[in-house]
């Protein structure tokens, strides 16, 4: 029954005594600033990787605002105070840290698509892009997407986060 | 005078390609940081290893052909 509790339609729940952490890893684009930032709570090698006990209410929410996809969210427990921030309760997107976020930018289209090469970890493209790869072409607007770089993904050309198991360096 | 306007969307797009057996290559306006080694940078191409083997990362240095 608790397993049942901690699911939801694409992924898993968190919760501790002020906020839950929802954990979808279908929008996971590897660019691992959550466990980087913050060991004792998202922890890959654990299981579950998520552990709310490991730090504060108030750093749990900062390390997950940093999560530049949507594959990481949180919401407080008291359904008030989220009516209060903002109505859609699974998308903080405005407490995001806005140099990652570049949100509700008018230019963003002319601005220069942003190509990061993560420590030890994938490339992150996001911005508007063609991409091509075995023989096919397709648009990119406005979205991100990781490209392995250690050569070990099972989905190449995408990263699928095995870097880490792998322990590439460079 | 439209030729250089045609030109100028040419350039505000990037073109981001996996080359069969080979590197990432990126063409256009993109902003390239590498935050292993601290640097960035907004060259006109750039030729990235995603095969793990370059000892010149991020860049490729052919080692895939190796």
């Amino acid at each position: 029954m608790e397993k049942n509790e901690n699911q939801f339609s694409g992924g898993r729940r968190y919760k501790n005594d002020d906020i839950t952490v929802f954990w979808k890893p279908s929008a996971c684009v590897h660019a691992s600033y959550c466990y980087r930032e913050l060991l004792e709570v998202f922890d890959p090698s654990r299981r579950p990787w998520v552990d709310l006990n490991g730090s504060t209410t108030e750093k749990i929410i900062e390390v997950v605002n940093l999560c530049p996809t949507e594959a990481l969210s949180w919401k407080w427990n008291d359904e008030t105070k989220n009516d209060s921030v903002d109505n859609d309760q699974l998308n903080h997107i405005k407490f995001r840290r806005p140099e990652l976020m570049n949100v509700n930018d008018p230019d963003s289209k002319e601005q220069p698509v942003s190509v990061k090469i993560m420590a030890d970890g994938p490339i992150v493209l996001k911005g508007n892009f063609t991409l091509s790869y075995n023989g096919t072409k397709k648009e990119v607007h406005d979205s991100m997407i990781s490209i392995c770089r250690c050569g070990v993904s099972d989905h190449m050309p995408f990263c699928d986060g095995q870097h880490r198991k792998a322990g590439f360096i460079g | 005078m439209e030729e250089n306007k045609e030109k100028k969307e040419n350039i505000s797009q990037a073109i981001i390609e996996v080359i069969d057996f080979g590197p990432l290559k990126i063409t256009g306006n993109f902003l390239l940081k590498d935050l292993k080694r601290d640097k960035e940078e907004s060259p006109d191409e750039v030729r990235l290893c995603i095969c793990g083997k370059s000892a010149n990362k991020p860049y490729c240095d052919e080692s895939h052909k190796k």
